[in-house]
C-alpha cells in the first residue's frame, strides 16, 4: 500500500510532517502465542501545510481512520514518525462522552471540555450552541429524551466551535435531517476557508473533489 | 394551432410542441448533428414555427456548416420580421466568421426595429466585445443596463466584458454586483471563481465555487468573518494543563453522579438509604441476632467496613475504567489517567454521606464525638492516596492482561478478611502483627478505630509509613503512565 500523492499547488509553511508512518495492530497472539500482526499503515509520507485541506480517499479497511488518529497523536506510529511543528491537532469528534441520564447543557460542556476546551469557554458559547443546535428548550431536557437528529444536532453544534490549528474530519458531513445536513455542511464549508488546515476522510470522492486542494490516496 | 399545423397532426404525427421538445433536448445536449436533423424534421412539417429555422442555423453554425446556416437564418428573417433573434443570429454567424462589419449592420438593423428588446442589446455590445472594441461594447452595454436594470444577461456580459480586458480585479467586482443582483445566476460564481484564479487568489477561486452550491449570503458572512476574528470560534488550548485537567475530572465525575441519581426515583436519597439498609444489616445480624463480639462489637465492625467498603466499591469499578474508556480514548486525546480517577472522585463523592452517616451511628450508639475525632482527616486523606495508587495501577495493568480483572474480586475478599474486620488485633498473635499491620488496609482500618472508637490520636508511625510507601507507589505508578500512556489507545483494543 503506497501512498500516492497528487500535488496541487498549496500555500503556508509545512506544519505537520509525516515520514514513513508504519501503524500495525495485534491480530492475536499474546503470552502463551507467537503474536500475528496487520499492517494498517506502511510508507506514508506526506506534508500538511498550513491553510491546506488535505483529502484522504481509500477503499474500506485501507486505514484512513488510523491515519487520522495518527495525524492527532492518539496513537503512535510503529515506523517512521509525525513530527508536528508546534500546532493544536484535534479529531473532530461529534457526541464524544455524551451521557443519555444528563441533559443537553451539560452534556455540551463535558463533551466539549474532553475536546480540549476549557469549562470556561464551554459555558461562554452556551447560548451559541443551543441556537445552532435549534434545540430550545429542549437543551434542559435530559439526552436520552431527544430523537437520534437532535442528539446529532447537539453533537456537531459542541464540535462546531472548535477551531484547533489542524481540524480533522471522519465522515462527519452527514448529520441530522436533511435540513440541518444542508446548514451543517454549509457551516462546516465555512471553517474550509479561512485560514483553517483541514484533513478530511470521506468515501465521497466528489465531496473530495469540492472540498480539498490536495488528495492523498491509500 | 394555425391551419397549417392541423394537417401533420391529424396524420398520426407527435403534434408541434412534442416535436420541438424533441429536437430541443438535443439542442440542450450540444449534440448538433442531431439537432439539425431533428430541426430539419421540425420544419418539415410545422414550417411556420421560428425555432425550427433559427435553431438550425445555429445548429449548423455550430458545425462550421455557414453556408447552410446562412441560407436558413436569412429565410427566418424574411419569414418573421417581428423576432429580433434571427437578425441577431445572423449577425452571431457573421461574427463567427469573422465579418464583424456586417455583424454589427445587423444588429443595427435590428435596433431600428426592436429598440426596446434587451437582447439585442446584448446583441450589439456582443458584436463589439467580439471585434475587440471592449470600450465601445461596455459603452453599448452601460446604456442598456440604464434602461433594463433587471436584466441578468447584460450584467453578465459588463463582467464578461473585463474578463476578456483581462482586467481580473475589475471582472471580480463585477461578478460580485451580478452575486448581489441575480444570486440564482450560476456564472457569477463559476466565472467569478475563475477571475480569482487568474489573480492567483487560490483560497478565494474556492470559495467561490463552494459558494455556487452555498448561495451568496453564505459568502458574505464567511468573508465577513475572515474579516474579524469570528464570534463563534474558539481555540482550545495547546495542551491540557494539569488544571484543566482537574477540572475536567472533578466536572465528569459530578456529572456521573447525577446521571446515577437521575435513573432513580429517589434520586440522591439513595446516597444516604444505601449504607443505612447496609449498616442496617450489620446491626442486625451482629448485634441484634448473633449478640456476639462483646459490647461495642457493632460500632468496631461498621468503622472497619464502612472505609472498607469504600475501598473495595472503588478498586472495583475502576479496574476496568481504562479498557471500559477506549471509545473516547479514540475520539479524543485524553490521559488514560482521566478513568480511574473519575471512578475515584464519584466514589469519593458519594463516601462523604456515607461517612456522616457513620458519625451520626456512632453518636447515637454512644460514642459522642472528640477533639480526636478531627484526625479521621488525615487518615481519609491517606486511604484516598492509596487507593489512587492502587486503582491506578490496577487500570493500567488490565488492559494489557485482562485476565487481572477476575482476579480483583477474590484479591478484595481476600483483604476483607485479612485487615481485621470482623475480628480484633489482639486476636492475632502479637508474632504476627508486623506482618497483619504491612497490609495497609488493615492499618488505616486500625487508625480509623483509634480516633472514632477508642477516641485516641491516630498512631501517626504507622500511618506515615503507609504514607510513604503510598507517595513511593504514586511516583512509580505516574511514572509508568507517563511512559505507556502512547500506547493505551493501541492496546485497549487489541
Amino acid at each position: 500500500m503506497m501512498a500516492s500523492q497528487q500535488q496541487i499547488p498549496a500555500h503556508g509553511e509545512v506544519i505537520i510532517s509525516l515520514k514513513d508512518v508504519g501503524v500495525r495492530y495485534k491480530r492475536r497472539g499474546g503470552l502463551f502465542r507467537k503474536p500475528e500482526y496487520f499492517q494498517a499503515l506502511e510508507n506514508v509520507s506526506f506534508d500538511i501545510c498550513r491553510g491546506d485541506t488535505l483529502g484522504i480517499v481509500g477503499r474500506n479497511g485501507a486505514g484512513k481512520s488510523t491515519l487520522l488518529r495518527t495525524i492527532a497523536g492518539i496513537i503512535q506510529p510503529d515506523s517512521g514518525e509525525v513530527v508536528n511543528f508546534g500546532v493544536t491537532v484535534s479529531l473532530l469528534a461529534l457526541q464524544a462522552g455524551f451521557d443519555p441520564e444528563l441533559p443537553g447543557t451539560d452534556n455540551a460542556i463535558i463533551s466539549g471540555m474532553l475536546m480540549g476546551y476549557t469549562r470556561r469557554q464551554v459555558e461562554s458559547r452556551m447560548s451559541d450552541i443551543t441556537e445552532f443546535s435549534e434545540l430550545g428548550d429542549f437543551i434542559y431536557q435530559p439526552v436520552k429524551t431527544y430523537s437520534s437528529g437532535m442528539r446529532s444536532r447537539l453533537g456537531f453544534a459542541v464540535s462546531m466551535f472548535m477551531t484547533p490549528g489542524v481540524l480533522l474530519l471522519d465522515e462527519i458531513l452527514s448529520v441530522g435531517d436533511k435540513e440541518f445536513r444542508k446548514k451543517a455542511e454549509s457551516e462546516m464549508v465555512k471553517k474550509f476557508h479561512s485560514d483553517q488546515t483541514i484533513v478530511l476522510v470521506s468515501h465521497s470522492e466528489g465531496q473530495i473533489k469540492k472540498l480539498c486542494n490536495k488528495v492523498i490516496e491509500l | 394551432m394555425t391551419q397549417g399545423n392541423q394537417g401533420p397532426a391529424q396524420a398520426g404525427l407527435p403534434d408541434s410542441k412534442d416535436l420541438q421538445e424533441w429536437a430541443w433536448q438535443a439542442t440542450h445536449g450540444q449534440e448538433w448533428r442531431l439537432a439539425a436533423q431533428r430541426w430539419a424534421l421540425v420544419r418539415e412539417f410545422y414550417p411556420d414555427e421560428s425555432a425550427s429555422w433559427i435553431q438550425a442555423s445555429i445548429a449548423h453554425r455550430k458545425l462550421e456548416e455557414y453556408d447552410l446556416a446562412e441560407a436558413l437564418i436569412s429565410e427566418a428573417v424574411e419569414r418573421f420580421p417581428q423576432n429580433s433573434n434571427t437578425l441577431r443570429q445572423y449577425a452571431e454567424l457573421e461574427i463567427e466568421r469573422g465579418k464583424f462589419d456586417r455583424a454589427l449592420e445587423l444588429v443595427e438593423q435590428a435596433r431600428e426595429k426592436f429598440s426596446d428588446d434587451p437582447d439585442v442589446i446584448w446583441s450589439i455590445a456582443n458584436v463589439h466585445k467580439k471585434a475587440d472594441q471592449c470600450s465601445r461594447a461596455e459603452q453599448e452595454n452601460l446604456l442598456g443596463q440604464e434602461v433594463f436594470p433587471e436584466n441578468a444577461r447584460l450584467a453578465v456580459q459588463y463582467a464578461e466584458i473585463a474578463m476578456q480586458q483581462k482586467d481580473w480585479q475589475t471582472a471580480l467586482e463585477r461578478w460580485q454586483q451580478v452575486r448581489e443582483r441575480f444570486p440564482k445566476h450560476a456564472s457569477g460564481f463559476a466565472r467569478a471563481a475563475e477571475a480569482a484564479e487568474k489573480l492567483g487568489n487560490e483560497p478565494l477561486s474556492r470559495q467561490l465555487k463552494l459558494a455556487q452550491e452555498y448561495g451568496n449570503a453564505w459568502l458574505i458572512s464567511l468573508q465577513e468573518e475572515g474579516e474579524g476574528e469570528s464570534v463563534h470560534n474558539i481555540s482550545p488550548p495547546q495542551r491540557r494543563n494539569w488544571k484543566t485537567f482537574v477540572d475536567l475530572v472533578w466536572t465528569k465525575a459530578r456529572l456521573n453522579l447525577k446521571s446515577e441519581a437521575n435513573q432513580n426515583h429517589l434520586r440522591y436519597f439513595w446516597w444516604i438509604l444505601d449504607p443505612l439498609l447496609y449498616m442496617a444489616v450489620f446491626y442486625i445480624v451482629f448485634g441484634v441476632l448473633m449478640e456476639r463480639g462483646g459490647p461495642g462489637f457493632i460500632a468496631y465492625l461498621l468503622t472497619g467496613l464502612v472505609p472498607f467498603q469504600w475501598f473495595a466499591k472503588t478498586v472495583q469499578q475502576t479496574s476496568g475504567s481504562i479498557v471500559g474508556g477506549k471509545g473516547l480514548m479514540h475520539k479524543v486525546r485524553i490521559s488514560p489517567l482521566f478513568f480511574p480517577l473519575v471512578g475515584i472522585v464519584q466514589n469519593t463523592g458519594k463516601q462523604t454521606l456515607v461517612f456522616l452517616m457513620l458519625g451520626l451511628f456512632l453518636v447515637f450508639y454512644g460514642l459522642p464525638p472528640t477533639v480526636h475525632w478531627l484526625a479521621v482527616v488525615p487518615v481519609i486523606a491517606v486511604q484516598l492516596l492509596l487507593m489512587v495508587v492502587i486503582s491506578c495501577f490496577l487500570a493500567m495493568l488490565v488492559p494489557f492482561v485482562r485476565d487481572i480483572s477476575n482476579l480483583i474480586p477474590t484479591g478484595i475478599q481476600f483483604l476483607l478478611f485479612t485487615s481485621g474486620i470482623f475480628y480484633t488485633v489482639d486476636r492475632i498473635p502479637s508474632e504476627w502483627h508486623t506482618l497483619f499491620f504491612s497490609n495497609p488496609m488493615a492499618n488505616i482500618l486500625h487508625q480509623y478505630r483509634l480516633v472514632l472508637v477508642e477516641n485516641q490520636w491516630p498512631d501517626w508511625s504507622g500511618l506515615g509509613w503507609v504514607f510513604l510507601g503510598c507517595m513511593i507507589g504514586l511516583v512509580i505508578v505516574l511514572a509508568l503512565y507517563r511512559r505507556l500512556e502512547p500506547i493505551f489507545p493501541r492496546v485497549v483494543i487489541e
